[in-house]
């Protein structure tokens, strides 16, 4: 029994990893420019595409194929930013409308360029780790370790770096923020293109584990949504805690009843948390 | 000579005018006093020096070049620093973390912490609290810690607006006594406030505004005896407002 839940909690842990790099991204860009980023799932998708490209059609080294993935996302992130979302930071309902008319615009050039079938990626690791009874696929593994890495990263840079400080800074109070001299709209470039390199890095990391298709980012943005929901909407420490439970929760249910119904379990949660916790587990009420 | 000149300034927002041709001077060191009644445009003329908005018309210059219209960052870079009114703090990050971020456009390490020592000299309190979040810590505390931020940048011109506003008096004391540390050191200080008193004992010369406009100027000592001021903003109404 203790094996299962032990093994429950790995493969939570595991999915919830990837959900937290989704979120992280959402909240991220949502606490600080105040848009809803609704295409986030679009970037997970090219990140996924470039992987593809870059790993098994040009035969790039799977490491470098993950980074320089996340890279291009990142740039096409900050275009996007630059022309079509600068304008609407802060406009809550006009940014929403118009990060989905980027999520249908991003879907439909990936069908015309990639067609709409569903392609497989050779993975880069396989086999599969048994810890003392606990099983573990390498290469979700490898996905656990590399998305530790980056959070880690993303942490310290948050907490010491000038720019992570600048950016924590614009987030709280954007005035005040550009009164010590920061120029909120540098920023907002940056968070974006933040926020973008991390769903395309997961995007990249989970492409030889699913299929690719031009489809694949609508579950995992619907996930980060309820990760964020979970957590609060604008607050990091929050999507990562929404992440991991929902993680938990969802591996929880499938093994002991099956999948679907942990899908319908994780959006119960959303709506208990809504009810008696609008603000989510770590939002704090504006 | 003169150091900082507004030229006919009118500031718009929207179709209101907040700030209707002003005009105001200050000497390098001077320290000048803007008073006046809630929404008299005193924010609005600090916030368009500071660059936060745009004037409609006029001209603002500093050692005698033009600033007008220029980004807060570029005011920050041509030594004009402010300390805003309810003193923004970024309330989740440190004490230390708000004062760093009051240096960041002045590049290396090695120059934000000496920054940082200077601001400690002015304020010990604040070593005590470096780790401290800024939003947890007491009004005095955090009013101390805005003018500190907005030292870290090595200014020339301090702007405070309102620094006395909700403040026990031992506290308004202690910013008091600031004011003049810093004003000692070279640094020019323009200061906004409703408490009048405060301020005409603090500068060498003040402006009176109400609706936008100047209605008064003189030095500080000639507004205390001042008739108008008596009676409008040394009297009761001042109590009320603090």
């Amino acid at each position: 029994m203790l094996q299962l839940l032990i093994q429950i909690l790995m493969n939570g842990l595991m999915m919830g990893l990837v959900y937290i790099m989704m979120a992280l991204g959402f909240t991220l860009i949502f606490g600080i420019m105040r848009i809803v980023n609704f295409a986030h799932g679009e970037f997970y998708m090219l990140g996924a595409m470039a992987v593809m490209l870059l790993f098994s059609t040009l035969g790039i080294n799977y490491f470098a194929a993950v980074l320089l993935a996340a890279i291009i996302v990142a740039v096409i992130g900050m275009v996007i930013e630059r022309l079509l979302l600068r304008q609407f930071v802060g406009r809550e309902l006009n940014g929403m409308i118009m990060t989905l008319a980027i999520a249908i615009t991003l879907k439909a050039g990936a069908t015309i360029i990639f067609g709409p079938q569903e392609m497989s990626i050779p993975r880069p690791v396989s086999g599969v780790t048994n810890i003392a009874g606990i099983l573990i696929p390498n290469d979700r593994m490898l996905v656990g370790a590399i998305a530790i890495a980056i959070l880690v990263l993303f942490y310290f840079f948050l907490r010491y770096a000038r720019a992570g400080l600048a950016m924590r800074a614009v987030a709280q109070d954007w005035e005040a923020a550009a009164l010590q001299g920061i120029r909120p709209q540098r920023i907002y470039l940056l968070s974006f293109g933040i926020g973008c390199a991390l769903a395309g890095l997961a995007g990249a990391l989970m492409a030889p584990i699913y299929t690719v298709s031009p489809f694949i980012g609508e579950v995992p943005m619907l996930k980060a949504f309820i990760v964020v929901i979970l957590g609060g909407l604008g607050s990091l420490p929050g999507a990562v805690v929404g992440g991991l439970l929902l993680g938990v929760v969802e591996a929880g249910v499938a093994t002991f009843i099956n999948t679907t119904v942990a899908t319908m379990v994780s959006f119960a949660l959303v709506v208990v948390i809504l009810l008696f916790r609008p603000a989510g587990l770590m939002g704090q009420s504006r | 000579m003169t150091f900082i000149k507004f030229e006919n300034l009118s500031v718009h927002y929207g179709p209101i005018k907040a700030v209707d041709n002003l005009n105001i001077e200050a000497e390098k060191g001077s320290v000048t006093c803007i008073l006046g009644a809630n929404g008299a445009g005193k924010s609005t003329t600090l916030r368009a020096f500071s660059g936060l908005v745009k004037p409609s018309s006029g001209r603002i210059l500093l050692d005698g070049k033009d600033v007008t219209g220029l980004s807060s960052d570029q005011m920050v870079e041509r030594g004009v620093s402010m300390s805003p009114e309810g003193r923004r703090l970024f309330p989740d990050m440190t004490v230390g973390d708000n004062l760093r971020l009051g240096a960041y456009l002045n590049g290396t390490r090695h120059s934000w912490k000496s920054d940082m020592e200077r601001v400690f000299s002015y304020f010990p309190r604040l070593r005590e609290r470096i780790g401290q979040n800024a939003g947890s810590m007491s009004g005095g505390e955090q009013q101390m810690c805005a003018i500190g931020r907005a030292l870290m940048s090595n200014p020339q011109v301090l702007l405070l607006d309102e620094p006395s506003l909700g403040l026990a008096p031992i506290m308004i004391a202690e910013v008091a006594r600031i004011v003049r540390t810093i004003n000692a050191e070279g640094i020019s200080v323009v200061i906004v406030e409703q408490n009048a008193r405060l301020a005409l004992q603090l500068s060498d010369y003040g402006y009176l505004l109400e609706t936008g406009r100047t209605v008064l100027e003189g030095p500080a000592k000639e507004l205390q005896h001042d008739e108008h001021v008596k009676t409008a903003y040394l009297g009761g109404t001042m109590a009320a407002t603090s």
